[in-house]
């Protein structure tokens, strides 16, 4: 029954099958002839694209129930020992292999001719969507979408021509609409910056809504009166409405729970009082080891990159944005308190009054160790040359009040003829002045770490040749010292010394110790009490490849208290960032050559392993608070929580 | 006699115009079944519901015991169907449209359908849409008799046909059928062709049956001819 049906549907659309078929030979044919002239021929391939495709779904779907009404024959065809359901489907499949046969023709053309391929690759371009393959997959089922909807709606109205431009107008209405409004809403920052977000919200929108169609359709054809066309409609209008909120539904419910690359995010931890703060694209959370409880501080959406926590732990910054639309969009700045009260915006759209540049973003951010203050990095030295820049370094209070500029410095900040990256590093001298570490080229490049005198308003080089010796914690738990690596002589070895913030003094601390031979390759990790100090040391072999090792130091004594040689694989190396135990009594070390947590014990022999999670693709930053391990997946932006005590794993993020 | 169909409190609605209301007829196999009423009375109405063409608003169909709904099509094999509007596909071939209902029909009869299109002069290679209302309805009436059903229904199929047609019709096809036990609901506005070969008179008025008796036992209670019946019955009523 379904071949006779199927056939009969051939049959009878086989006049506008070929007809369509004919216009895309003579397309194809005008790209032979039109060889020369690349530009015509860049626009015929979007005419077939853009145009061709569509419209030939179009017409074929609107023809889908033209017979039944226009011969008077869907009695005779219902009186049929047939369901309605195999009527709808033969109809349906036939229409859609015609459109495949269309389509056919272009796969052919686009594996044979590698021109095609060009300049379908163009019409990618021209619409922004950023697609793995060349193939225009959007033009596809953006016609296979079109013909759904024609031929769903056919059964309503006996013009076709009606059902074309009706079919038209929700076709490209509906999915574009609620695309929009569900990536406005739940979909958050990125959902319309990121072109790898755009079109699969686009057409997982679409799929749904087509769904939604087809299912109204096949549900009014099945239980309503052909012979009543108000009781008709309605039946399909009934039908299609809660499939439509589902479909909508289920584009919202895509958009907030798949992860895409570039819009799903997860940085910026901090540790204080035996908590962990981190942000994601949800909001700022906070997870409490001893309760082993996630809290949500503040929520948002488009949060930015900007992130800082004062050292007593009590406030939090960071930033977020506001996006109107997609030309739109305002950077705020927010404070909350660290428990999730007293949230404050600083300033974003429409409290700017203090003249922070509306083209400038935030770079980075550093709340004083009393709380109170708040200074600002903007991104304006980067941008422009002094003469048209406002000034890169701001301060306000984190009550929100007193956003002031400082005074540019060319010499610190540079002049915008060459590279030159600024980071705030610490409020020092009790919040008199700011740390910053800069590093400019071109070659050779230089690194210094310089002192701003905020009273005084003014800034000078402090020590030239040094860097930070840790990304994310190079100050000592008291808040006094600050790790560094420190180059004595050009293309001289990396030392590392410690910087007193009261007496702006340093120290060589690895003069004595192993690392004399040695080379800092990871993150400097603080113990608890400020006395020792735990990293991964390249030591150079005279025979063989360099070995990588775990070291530990101790400040007091400025010797080595242990030295455990870990791997020769520098990739793995760059991994393992040790860090203390709770009270500081073992470290713990994320060993992916192992694919395990290796901990060590007081006196720094491994007493345990930990096997990682097998969904746990590729593990970074591992952070302890508590008795509780936490490592971040790149692959999946997630975060991951180890009970060190209990050996178990589970998903916080 | 063993009951084939029963319909029960089956009503209709369209717009404000209630077709048919708390209809209920019971169908014997073997009959042949007369029902008459007047243009718009719901005998097309009645006839689409059963077929399967258009739902019914409230009431049940039962077929051989089983009860169907609007959706089923199984049943459909053992019905044929003469509509009023020999509506078809028009683009197909008189053969083409036999082909077409021989994929539907488990018990399709080919060489019956060969010798229909013989019987009403109808060229298997003619264009359906080509064809007068006439041949439409007689091609109809080869389509629906191929199909060798149990249960056939005639929707006032003799209003298009002409006068050596409808006598052949009426005096042999439909005594052929009976006699071989087909069960046929004959709906009709035309009350004297009814007259020879009805066994069962049913009258549709006001959606409902305002007569379901035999035909012999209508005719010794009245002593008229069925149109003078008919006429009596329907003034009575209104």
């Amino acid at each position: 029954m379904f071949t006779a049906l199927y056939l009969k549907e051939w049959k009878e659309k086989a006049l506008i099958f070929f007809f369509e078929l004919g216009i895309l030979v003579l397309l194809v044919l005008a790209q032979f002839f039109l060889r020369e002239k690349k530009d015509i021929q860049e626009w015929l391939i979007y005419a077939v694209l853009i145009l061709f495709y569509p419209f030939a779904a179009l017409i074929l779907g609107a023809a889908g129930f033209e017979a039944e009404y226009r011969q008077g024959a869907w009695a005779y065809l219902f009186s049929r020992p047939v369901r309605k359901s195999t009527v709808w489907f033969a109809k349906f499949a036939a229409l859609l292999s015609m459109l495949a046969a269309l389509w056919l023709v272009f796969v052919v053309l686009w594996i044979a001719l590698p021109g095609i391929r060009e300049l379908a690759g163009g019409a990618r371009v021209l619409l922004r969507f950023s697609v793995e393959s060349e193939f225009p997959w959007w033009s596809m089922l953006q016609s296979g979408f079109l013909l759904t909807v024609a031929f769903s709606l056919s059964l309503l109205h006996e013009r076709q021509f009606n059902i074309l431009f009706l079919a038209l107008g929700v076709g490209f209405f509906l999915p574009a609409a609620s695309w929009a409004v569900m990536n406005s809403w739940p979909g958050g920052f990125m959902a319309w910056l990121s072109p790898e977000r755009v079109l699969p919200t686009f057409l997982i929108c679409q799929v749904l809504i087509a769904l939604a169609f087809a299912a109204a359709s096949i549900l009014t054809l099945a239980r309503s009166d052909f012979s009543q066309p108000r009781k008709l409609t309605l039946g399909f209008v009934r039908w299609f409405a809660p499939l439509l909120l589902l479909a909508l539904a289920g584009t919202a419910a895509w958009a907030i729970l798949t992860p895409v690359s570039g819009e799903r995010y997860l940085y910026h931890f901090a540790l204080s009082q035996g908590d962990a703060y981190y942000k994601t694209h949800h909001g700022v959370f906070k997870y409490s080891a001893a309760a082993d409880r996630v809290q949500w501080l503040a929520k948002g959406k488009g949060l930015g990159f900007g992130w800082a926590m004062d050292s007593s732990g009590g406030k939090i910054a960071y930033t977020a944005y506001d996006i109107k639309s997609k030309k739109d969009i305002e950077e705020e700045l927010w404070v909350v308190n660290a428990d999730g009260s007293g949230r404050k915006r600083i300033f974003g759209r429409g409290v700017r009054e203090n003249g922070w540049p509306q083209d400038a973003s935030i770079m980075d951010l550093l709340i004083s160790p009393d709380g109170t203050k708040i200074a600002i990095l903007s991104s304006s030295y980067r941008d422009k040359p002094k003469a048209r820049r406002s000034s890169p370094l701001w301060l306000a209070d984190t009550d929100g009040t007193r956003l002031e500029s400082l005074p540019d410095d060319p010499v610190l900040f540079g002049d915008g003829r060459m590279f030159c990256w600024v980071r705030l590093v610490a409020w020092v001298q009790a919040g008199k002045s700011l740390l910053l570490e800069k590093r400019s080229s071109p070659s050779p490049s230089t690194f210094n770490l310089w002192l701003y005198d905020v009273g005084g308003r003014t800034g000078r080089m402090l020590l030239d040749d040094a860097v930070t010796a840790s990304w994310l914690s190079p100050v000592s738990p008291d808040g006094e010292l600050l790790a560094i690596k420190h180059q004595q002589a050009p293309k001289g070895p990396w030392k590392l010394a410690m910087l007193n913030f009261k007496t702006l003094a340093t120290t060589d601390i690895t003069a004595s110790t192993a690392e004399a031979q040695g080379q800092v390759s990871s993150q400097i990790s603080w113990d608890p009490k400020g006395a020792r100090i735990a990293y991964v040391s390249r030591r150079k072999q005279t025979d063989g490849p360099d070995v990588y090792s775990l070291v530990v130091n101790s400040l007091a004594g400025q010797k080595t208290l242990a030295e455990k040689v870990m791997t020769k694989s520098e990739a793995a190396a760059q991994l393992y960032s040790p860090s203390w135990t709770a009270g500081g009594a073992g470290l713990v070390v994320l060993d992916r050559e192992a694919d395990s947590l290796r901990i060590f014990g007081p006196d720094f022999i491994e007493i345990d392993r930990i096997a990682l999670p097998t969904r746990l693709a590729t593990p970074y930053g591992l952070t302890i608070v508590g008795d509780q391990a936490l490592i971040q997946d790149d692959a999946t932006s997630s975060l991951w929580c180890c009970d060190l005590k209990k050996k178990t794993w589970k998903r916080l993020y | 006699m063993s009951e084939l169909l029963r319909i029960q409190h089956l009503s209709k609605i369209f717009g404000r115009n209630r077709v048919l209301e708390d209809f209920d007829l019971a169908v014997e196999s073997g009959r042949v079944y007369g029902l008459l009423g007047r243009n718009g009375e719901g005998k097309t109405t009645l006839a689409r519901i059963l077929m399967g063409v258009i739902p019914a608003d409230g009431g049940e169909v039962s077929y051989k015991g089983r009860r169907i709904s609007f959706g089923d099509s199984a049943y459909k094999r053992e019905f044929g169907y003469v509509p009023e509007d020999p509506f078809f596909y028009e683009d197909m071939t008189v053969r083409g449209l036999l082909d077409f209902n021989a994929r539907f029909y488990p018990r399709w009869d080919r060489k019956r359908a060969a010798s229909d299109l013989e019987r009403f002069a109808l060229d298997p290679r003619s264009r359906v849409g080509t064809l007068s209302r006439g041949m439409k309805l007689k091609l109809g009436l080869a389509v629906a008799l191929a199909a060798a059903p149990e249960f056939l229904i005639l929707d006032d199929p003799t209003s298009g046909l002409d006068v050596p047609t409808r006598q052949d019709f009426l005096r042999d096809i439909i005594r052929e059928l009976a006699a071989s036990g087909t069960t046929i609901l004959f709906a009709t506005h035309m009350v004297h062709e009814l007259e020879r070969i009805v066994e069962r008179l049913l009258v549709l008025h006001g959606g409902r049956l305002i007569v379901d008796e035999d035909f012999e036992a209508v005719k010794a209670r009245y002593q008229a001819s069925l149109e003078d019946i008919f006429v009596s019955l329907v003034a009575d009523k209104a």
